[in-house]
């Protein structure tokens, strides 16, 4: 009886470190597909404006940020197709508008492409 | 003591699925920062940027006329001379192109305000739904006709209001107006289900008794400043 227990006890634990090598297996799996859901601080439509300086946008104002977005890094590219050019800054802790100023200016063309990463909370 | 062995292994065995579980789940949060991508196509109108963006303004006062290459645009309501803006801007300009799954967050219109009435107006949002040029319509050609107040109030894609009383959305001139959103019909033109023919907007009760004026430089301004734009922010893969 005491050897059927321990070894019921001894089985469990080893289903326990199986299923955690199939559950390791699966998380891997969706990794390597890219169909893992990465958690994002919102949703919401954030307003991307950008700051001139003699026809040459020098920074980029986004706003709209949720509180929850709060304490991350903001990361801005901008592209013309000719200069890209980026920048980062903290969001403040209740979010609202950040102004990211780009290390170097982007002439306005017709059509500008910015891409905006926020990093964390 | 053969039970207290059976209470001590199925212990173990907790602990060793507890154990697990916890691993488990720190590995998950280092490797789930938290990221939140977003693209921006900002498309800008000035006299450089090809004939593909459009922007004028139709007079009913000079029903036959085309007042396109105007450095400014006009949005009137007065008494058989009210005025309308349309404006177009061509999303295939933005490179890497949209996708067309792409989940459209936000799409702004931007003009920039010269002159504002002194009373509180609204302005109506239109989708256009026919094809126009900058230089060949007219107030009598337009897409929407010539009644005024058509199309109803109730069909407009969005609105914003314009004037200096207190309270208004936009009461001062020299900056870009705000609210003009139009990220619907937007998103329409990006997934396909729509096409773009602009927008148009207009007093939301044409034919005032007081003639009420709303100016915006337009893109033969040459100004880049002033220069309208559509700015869209979507998300490539949600």
């Amino acid at each position: 009886m005491w050897r059927r227990t321990v070894g019921l006890g001894f089985l469990t634990a080893a289903c326990a470190v199986v299923g955690l090598a199939a559950s390791a297996a699966v998380s891997s799996e969706s990794l390597g597909a890219s169909t893992i859901s990465v958690p994002r601080c919102t949703a919401a439509g954030l307003s991307v404006l950008q700051n001139l300086a003699a026809g040459n946008v020098i920074s980029v104002t986004v706003s709209g940020l949720p509180a929850a977005c709060g304490g991350a890094t903001l990361q801005v590219t901008v592209n013309n197709g000719l200069t890209n050019s980026g920048g980062s800054a903290a969001i403040a802790a209740g979010g609202g508008a950040t102004t990211v100023t780009l290390a170097l200016p982007v002439a306005v063309t017709a059509s500008e492409q910015t891409d905006l990463v926020v990093v964390g909370p | 003591m053969s039970a207290r062995w059976s209470r001590l292994s199925l212990i173990v065995a907790f602990a060793a699925l507890l154990g697990t579980t916890s691993a488990s789940a720190a590995s998950l949060s280092l490797s789930s920062q938290a990221l939140t991508p977003y693209r921006t196509c900002t498309i800008t109108a000035t006299p450089a940027t090809t004939t593909a963006l459009f922007d004028t303004t139709v007079r009913q006062g000079s029903a036959a006329s085309n007042f396109g290459t105007l450095t400014s645009t006009n949005v009137s309501s007065g008494s058989a001379i009210n005025q309308r803006a349309y404006l177009r801007f061509d999303l295939t300009t933005c490179s890497p192109a949209i996708p067309t799954t792409a989940v459209v967050r936000l799409a702004t219109l931007r003009i920039y305000l010269t002159a504002v009435p002194a009373a509180c107006r609204t302005i109506d949002v239109f989708a256009a739904t026919a094809s126009w040029t900058e230089t060949g319509i007219t107030w009598n050609n337009q897409p929407f006709g010539t009644a005024i107040n058509n199309p109803p109030t109730a069909s407009r894609s969005g609105s914003f209001t314009v004037g200096t009383p207190a309270g208004c959305q936009n009461q001062a001139t020299g900056v870009y107006l705000v609210g003009g959103t139009v990220t619907s019909d937007v998103a329409a033109f990006v997934a396909g289900s729509a096409t773009n023919f602009g927008w148009m907007l207009r007093d939301d009760t044409e034919g005032s008794a007081t003639t009420r004026t709303v100016t915006f430089s337009s893109k033969e301004l040459a100004t880049v400043g002033q220069a309208p734009q559509l700015v869209v922010t979507y998300v490539a893969v949600p």
